[in-house]
């Protein structure tokens, strides 16, 4: 039962928030509720019993063969981790936010859905939590947003949902070949390596969506510039990281050959979405259009690895996804108190703020040397194995995906550059220690996984990785 | 009369004889509209209850009356839906007392209509049923203002006489090539009869608001009050959808018809759903987004029906699925604007009525087959039957028609938030509590669809 309470405890959390009483206390709540998601999540990668088994199996919709089965396994476990970890520091960030109950409570939601979304081992179970997710996201995008909210909703809300509406005729595709959507017992019997193309092409429609994968992007700079920074970070924490988990959770483990099949076309796509992110962030003078860039780019590397789907490709990948979360999440804080100093995400509006705020200028140094994949950050490790797993399959597109090193690092530094030395155009104030005790968490863990990344990919077993090696 | 034959006609009996006593008795009784509506309740909850506790049986009138799972079903939702609608009218309270106890007598008759087409195996009984449910629908629509000297819109009359023209000519048809009225003859139909067919599936298509029928469908006008607003378009598909059924079981037991009837059905719900969801996309009111999603809502039902036999438990569970859906989120409508708004103009009510606009969110994402409600469970019931089926191009079109739908549904919802311009209507108790009810139940079957979904198995042909 103890998986179930992943879901349950933000789900009471956001019961809570919305009672009239308690409406101060919402804000520590919903940062306990993440901390707790992500406790357990740390208790399963760090081999809790009684954790990897599905722990409830009943029947639930008959008919069409779905049930409620949920587990963690240490691919979950790790993407709970960073779920729980960004969601804290989100809601920590929230302070004074307008209409606090109605915020907290689709917050403290949001958090169940994805939670849930990692866990449910059965297709149907998966894919309600996958769409259900884009009615607190919508409503705190609109309700909450800033300039151009209603244009970014739209738009993320209409893409969303083309793209969960192809996976829902896959979904009901292998419902009808197998008679059941249990993941495991699709994987027992294999579906045949001949018919997997279509489905698999249409199951990846709505992840290639939601990651997003070039040419599929068009939301991800309005969102970033539209939401605010707490659910910008839950974007890029949550939202794209779902959508990885449910490329190796769905189309590798269902369909390794037909994912094979079309793998040259993918990364071809994704080596294309790598270069034109980062060449596209070199250009920006928002800084949440540079980080959105700055994120496709690093998304669409992650799309590179999944679709090449080696053992170690696949790993880097993990790693690489929750290097993203944590250092956009980092990144979009940081810019926001840039912003708070400045009155504007414009770059050009800033400059030589290292002299009045050093302490900002240092944290935004090492979040952009995270975000353009330095050694000694998560970002390098990531990447870096990503980018080596990746070579062995398909090298001329991993050498041209590559050159992202090079191109973000002069979006990134610029970027340093422009808004804090040369002549100070704007002065600010230094950073308050509760600004500082924000980001450095989200630091502390990027550097961490920078230094020791096999902290995290040693415990993600090959028997959890799909084993499109073997069917290839 | 035998003891089955009255068992099979009761419900109708009760709905039209309620009808003609609530009519007969506002002529010398004085009372207010609210008691008219109240016994038009009492009336439509004793007629659901008791086809339900009577259940399936033995045919009545030497077969013109059938009595199985699909009557059933029907009637019961029919009068469910009835009483709701009547409820809904005691705190609308726009008529006068004569206007009260005819709205509550139109409802009964509309109901009545259906419980005749829903349990008729005879296709002079259908007639007789749809074209009560025609007529009656038409004036129970009709605009506000033609109604103020009781002079009859004779536009909408004419119109709502079309589909049982259209039906007893295909009638007749089949009666020629078959010399039986028998809804059983249609299986040894030649070209005289298919044309009667063809016939019979027009009417059935403008009663079920498919498009492109759904013109000559009664046009809901804005002065109507939102629960007749729901009502017709629910009550109408309900009769449609029995009959449709028991047409096809006819159809597809000859095999020389089936392969026509069942490509026709599949091109009508293609049309349909995404015709009535890019409609409701660009709706400007939230009535006419409500009653186009609705339409694109039917267009998958009629996946169901293009998709044969094994399909029909999945239809009907989408069918009662919809009848909670449009009911529920009409009556949070009511609450919510009076019956009618410009999207724009339902800025800020989610701040002043939070209750209310939670459901009528629930609601109007369900009727876009969003998780977790029954709506989505409606329509992976259906998509898995017409894979089934091999019309997965149809699923492919109903699946991208429904994101359609979502996207006007959340449009909708998202248009409530916002700082507050809106102005509430004043006493909105029973409107929410229908709303709130149908959302809980919506949210329910969603989580739990076992009870629906054992109900439906015995609606088959």
């Amino acid at each position: 039962m103890i998986v179930t309470a992943i879901v349950v405890v933000p789900l009471l959390a956001a019961f809570v928030c919305a009672m009239p009483v308690v409406s101060r206390a919402a804000r520590p709540l919903s940062v306990a509720a993440g901390l707790a998601v992500a406790a357990i999540g740390a208790a399963a990668l760090l081999g809790a019993p009684d954790l990897g088994a599905p722990d409830l199996r009943t029947s639930w919709a008959p008919g069409v063969g779905a049930g409620y089965v949920v587990a963690v396994d240490p691919l979950s476990a790790a993407f709970l981790m960073l779920l729980g970890v960004v969601f804290a520091t989100g809601a920590a960030a929230s302070a004074g936010v307008g209409h606090r109950r109605a915020y907290f409570t689709l917050w403290d939601l949001l958090l169940a859905l994805l939670a849930g979304l990692f866990i449910a081992r059965d297709l149907l179970l998966f894919f309600i939590f996958w769409e259900a997710c884009l009615v607190p996201v919508g409503i705190l995008l609109w309700a909450w947003g800033g300039t151009g909210r209603r244009s970014a909703t739209l738009t993320l809300v209409t893409r969303d949902l083309l793209g969960s509406a192809s996976l829902l005729v896959g979904i009901v595709s292998i419902a009808v070949a197998r008679g059941t959507l249990d993941l495991d017992a699709i994987a027992a019997r294999p579906i045949p390596a001949g018919v997997q193309l279509l489905p698999a092409i249409l199951c990846l429609g709505a992840f290639a969506s939601r990651l997003p994968l070039f040419p599929l992007h068009g939301w991800l700079p309005r969102v970033y510039v539209a939401a605010t920074t707490p659910l910008a970070i839950v974007v890029a924490g949550g939202l794209a990281t779902s959508a990885a988990y449910g490329i190796v959770r769905v189309c590798l483990a269902i369909f390794p050959q037909g994912m094979s099949a079309a793998a040259p076309v993918l990364v071809a796509l994704a080596a294309v979405g790598v270069l034109y992110g980062a060449l596209v962030a070199s250009r920006q003078d928002d800084l949440r259009r540079l980080l959105a860039f700055m994120s496709l780019a690093q998304l669409n590397l992650i799309a590179l690895a999944l679709f090449a789907a080696t053992a170690t490709s696949l790993r880097g990948a993990v790693l690489a996804t929750i290097s993203h979360g944590l250092v956009i999440g980092a990144a979009l804080l940081v810019a926001a108190m840039i912003a708070r100093r400045t009155s504007s995400f414009a770059l050009s509006r800033a400059g030589g703020l290292a002299s009045s705020a050093p302490a900002l200028a240092a944290l935004f140094t090492l979040t952009t040397f995270a975000a353009i994949g330095l050694p000694g950050t998560s970002g390098f490790s990531g990447t870096v194995v990503a980018l080596a797993g990746a070579y062995e399959r398909f090298p001329a597109a991993t050498a041209v995906a590559a050159l992202v090193f090079a191109v973000a690092a002069v979006a990134g530094l610029g970027a340093v550059r422009r808004a804090f030395h040369g002549p100070p155009l704007a002065s600010g104030a230094e950073l308050r220690w509760r600004e500082r005790l924000l980001v450095v968490p989200l630091l502390a863990l990027v550097v961490a996984l920078g230094v020791a990344p096999r902290a995290l990919t040693d415990r993600i077993g090959d028997e959890t990785l799909p084993s499109v090696d073997l069917g290839r | 009369m035998s003891v089955d034959d009255a068992l099979a006609a009761l419900p109708f009996i009760v709905l039209a004889g309620g009808a003609v006593l609530v009519g007969a008795l506002a002529r010398w009784l004085r009372a207010d509209e609210r008691s008219w509506m109240l016994l038009a309740v009492v009336v439509a909850f004793a007629s659901g209850v008791g086809a339900a506790l009577i259940g399936g049986g033995a045919d009545g009138l030497g077969g013109l009356l059938r009595r199985d799972g699909l009557s059933v079903f029907v009637v019961v939702l029919a009068a469910a839906s009835a009483a709701a609608t009547a409820l809904l009218e005691t705190a609308h309270r726009a008529h006068d007392a004569r206007g009260g106890a005819r709205a509550a007598a139109l409802i009964l008759l509309c109901a009545s209509g259906v419980s005749l087409m829903a349990s008729a195996g005879d296709l002079a009984v259908a007639a007789i049923g749809l074209a009560l449910l025609s007529v009656a629908l038409a004036v129970l629509a009709r605009p506000r203002h033609e109604s103020v000297r009781g002079s009859l819109p004779y536009a909408a009359l004419r119109r709502s006489a079309i589909a049982p023209l259209l039906f007893a000519i295909g009638s007749a048809l089949i009666l020629a090539d078959t010399g039986s009225t028998r809804i059983g003859a249609l299986a040894s139909t030649n070209t005289v009869g298919q044309v009667g067919i063809a016939l019979l599936l027009a009417a059935l298509a403008q009663t079920m608001a498919l498009v492109p029928f759904h013109v000559l469908a009664p046009d809901i006008d804005a002065g109507a009050a939102a629960p007749v607003a729901g009502y017709v378009a629910i009550v109408g598909r309900l009769g449609a959808f029995a009959l449709l059924l028991r047409v096809a079981a006819a159809v597809t037991a000859s095999g020389n018809a089936e392969a026509d009837w069942r490509a026709s059905l599949a091109v009508l719900a293609a049309v349909t759903m995404t015709v009535g969801s890019l409609v409701a996309l660009a709706a400007p009111s939230a009535r006419r987004a409500l009653v186009f999603m609705a339409v694109a809502q039917a267009g998958v039902i009629a996946i169901g029906l293009a998709s044969g036999g094994a399909a029909a438990p999945a239809s009907a569970f989408a069918l009662a699925v919809l009848v909670v859906l449009v009911g529920g989120a009409f009556a949070a409508l009511q609450g919510l604007a009076g019956g009618d708004a410009r999207v724009e103009d339902l800025r800020g009510l989610a701040r002043r009525r939070p209750l209310l606009v939670g459901a009528f969110g629930v609601l109007t994402l369900g009727l876009a087959g969003l998780p977790p409600t029954a709506g989505f469970l409606a329509k992976v019931y259906l998509f898995e039957a017409a894979t089934d089926a091999r019309l997965a191009w149809l699923v492919v079109l109903g699946a991208l028609s429904m994101a359609i739908s979502a996207v006007c549904a959340f449009r909708v919802l998202l248009a409530c938030l916002g700082e507050s311009v809106a102005t509430v209507p004043g006493r909105t108790g029973v409107a929410t509590a229908v709303a709130v009810a149908a959302a809980a139940l919506v949210l329910l079957l969603g989580l739990a669809p076992g009870p629906l979904r054992d109900a439906v198995q015995g609606v088959r042909f």
